[in-house]
């Protein structure tokens, strides 16, 4: 169903919402766009180009979570009650909704759903609003997306000046705009437009034809390494990646608990190996695996790119490495330089 | 190509073509007109995506430890670059004769952050005239003042000017004014102690521990970082509050007479971290205490890595009690 929620009701709309659910929107603390709890007179940031700076993977994977607890003494452990009330994600740009789709193949398979996880998915519902003005960052359209993918959303909206275009997806996203009047076919045409225009602005980044198998072709080049050259080596193209999803598990033994944390491929330590050996000892390989990753790996087990290109790493890469320019440059490489180095 | 990047390539072009030196550590411009990244040439041809402006946002002495002492390097320096060098050079960090250092005096490094704050996301270029900034985005053309985007420790800088190159390109910039830095500390300080612990809390606790702080520091070179130490373990391994308050006041502290308040850190963090108030606090203690400033030789020795026979010892009590 399609319906037409004026803007000047959105206020009242997520009032309504908000005594039956938890209500986050993007709103601007400390400078940039965050997914906030909803509160009456918050102001939203629903048409800034770019998404919220943190990506919302957290609300499903907190960066650090407790997974049990123990008792030395009594040689017991306890996992936490995940007692999720539910919640509503409003303005959920559509390449991070996908970016929960992909790690679904993930964390919420058939035979080992991790129940971390699940538990807070079943609770949240996706409310997308579609990018009318795309970043100069973003790339969804070159990995196969689009500014308006509903992929996972419940509802997506379209914004068309006065008013926003629903479409609801899921019954549960239905139920949500389900007093609102219907939207007519002129709606339906202006959202088209719109929608049309927005991927146009989206110059194609880097042809993905044969990408997979040319970069398992180049694994031993000395592209990487050039790479390497300027990575500083920190977290910030994963950690804000809204599809990496690699975590460390700890146990805080001072206060008994068992910890997962996001962890990152960009780490030294995170290969490192207990006897000293580090299969990927320096910076070319660590930079290798995250685009080896993303654009060869991925495919074998979900059949999709891990990027569904929200720009991030692109944008706050502290020395400018952008991962499309490195895409090309990857596909620029011819295959005979295998083993170079 | 503005003047000056013509004579840095001009200079790193002999460098390279006369065999005076190994790699040439600068910055290139590729697509992206808000980061120029740092490059490292090696052959006089490369030299023509070689840029320079007031984007190039990383303080490039953060390279110089991935070296061996035997290569010979060429590095572009600015004045805090040439101090961290100098620091550098202070813990035997590399050969002081095996360095070409390209001095150029500095205007400041652009926030690109605050460019994007008033120009919106769509950046084309930028250029640089004089006093003003001129940026072009996908809509319009805005001139900006200078003064207001500098970074903010670019806006407190002492030294602009390199102190040790080996040859100077550009014109010598008037030194910064020493105030400046001691009026923000002194705002802090004024603050009651709770006030303090507040505001402290509220940088560190936003923290996501992705180390780009350190990673960006020419000083942070340790093969083995305290937080990742498993035995013993030092801090708490989550973004808690503990672990998160732990990093920053304890990177802080290993910074003591070896920061040279690049801003290198902040101009890094993904989350808009203020950082540098720390490590300025703990530069102004040095300069108070120990008249010692970061990286003006390349010999004397931070404080607190020294013992003397005439330390002042304020810490320890001698003799008896009164």
């Amino acid at each position: 169903m399609t319906y037409r929620l004026p803007k000047k009701d959105l206020d009242q709309t997520l009032r309504g919402w908000a005594n039956q659910a938890e209500v986050f929107v993007p709103q601007k603390r400390e400078g940039y766009a965050q997914f906030l709890p909803w509160e009456a007179g918050a102001e939203l940031l629903l048409d800034e180009p770019h998404n919220t700076r943190f990506p919302p993977k957290d609300f499903f994977l907190p960066q650090s979570e407790t997974l049990l607890t123990y008792n030395r003494k009594l040689s017991q452990l306890e996992m936490p009650a995940l007692q999720i009330s539910p919640r509503i994600i409003f303005g959920i740009r559509p390449c991070d909704a996908r970016a929960v789709a992909l790690l679904d193949t993930v964390f919420a398979t058939a035979d080992n759903p991790d129940p971390y996880w699940q538990a807070r998915r079943e609770q949240t519902i996706l409310i997308g609003v579609g990018c009318n003005q795309p970043a100069t960052t973003c790339f969804c359209t070159s990995v196969g997306s689009s500014p308006f993918d509903h992929a996972v959303l419940d509802v997506l909206l379209t914004d068309l000046g006065e008013a926003y275009f629903v479409e609801a997806f899921t019954e549960r996203g239905e139920a949500l705009f389900a007093n609102l009047a219907s939207a007519d076919a002129n709606d339906a045409e202006q959202a088209d437009k719109i929608k049309q225009q927005a991927s146009a602005l989206l110059e194609p980044a880097f042809t993905t034809d044969n990408l997979k198998d040319h970069l398992d072709q180049i694994f031993d080049s000395s592209l990487w390494n050039e790479f390497a050259q300027s990575c500083l080596g920190c977290g910030i193209c994963t950690f804000l990646c809204p599809t990496c999803f690699c975590f460390d598990i700890v146990d805080e033994a001072q206060r008994d608990e068992r910890v997962r944390n996001w962890d990152t491929c960009m780490f030294r330590v995170y290969s490192l190996e207990a006897s000293g050996h580090n299969p990927r000892p320096s910076r070319a390989e660590r930079t290798r695996q995250r685009l080896m990753h993303k654009f060869s790996y991925w495919l074998e087990h979900a059949d999709q790119f891990g990027c569904t290109g929200c720009g991030r790493c692109v944008r706050y890469c502290p020395v400018g490495l952008d991962i499309r320019a490195m895409i090309r440059k990857a596909a620029a490489t011819p295959s005979e330089v295998m083993h170079a180095n | 190509m503005t003047e000056l990047e013509t004579k840095i390539r001009a200079e790193a072009e002999r460098l390279l073509s006369e065999s005076l030196v190994d790699v040439v550590i600068a910055f290139r411009q590729e697509d992206a007109p808000l980061h120029p990244q740092p490059a490292f040439f090696t052959r006089a041809e490369e030299l023509e995506s070689l840029a320079y402006n007031g984007l190039c946002a990383n303080n490039l002495a953060n390279y110089l430890t991935r070296y061996p002492q035997e290569t010979r390097i060429g590095m572009v320096v600015r004045g805090c670059e040439n101090r961290s060098v100098n620091a550098l050079l202070v813990e035997k960090q590399h050969t002081r004769e095996n360095l070409v250092l390209i001095g150029v005096p500095c205007e400041g490094i652009l926030d690109w952050r605050r460019i994007v704050a008033l120009t919106g996301e769509n950046v084309f270029s930028v250029e640089e005239k004089g006093e003003s900034v001129c940026v072009h985005t996908r809509e319009n053309t805005f001139a900006l003042s200078r003064v207001e985007l500098l970074h903010p420790s670019c806006q407190r800088c002492l030294h602009p000017n390199p102190i040790s190159a080996d040859v100077l390109l550009g014109d010598p910039k008037p030194e910064g004014d020493p105030h400046l830095m001691r009026l923000r500390i002194a705002e802090l300080e004024a603050l009651t102690p709770a006030e303090r612990n507040a505001w402290f809390k509220h940088e560190a606790e936003r923290c996501i521990r992705c180390y780009a702080c350190r990673e960006a520091c020419p000083m942070c070179y340790c093969t083995e970082c305290f937080v990742d130490h498993t035995e013993p373990r030092w801090t708490d391994s989550g973004v808690t509050p503990a672990g998160m308050q732990a990093w920053h006041i304890i990177r802080a502290f290993h910074q003591s007479g070896r920061c040279t308040s690049c801003g290198a850190c902040e101009r890094a963090c993904p989350m808009d971290i203020q950082m540098t108030y720390l490590t300025d606090k703990l530069n102004l203690d040095m300069i108070d205490a120990y008249q010692f400033e970061v990286g003006m030789d390349t010999t004397t020795q931070p404080p607190f890595a020294t013992l003397t026979l005439d330390d002042k010892n304020r810490f320890i009590t001698q003799g008896k009690r009164s």
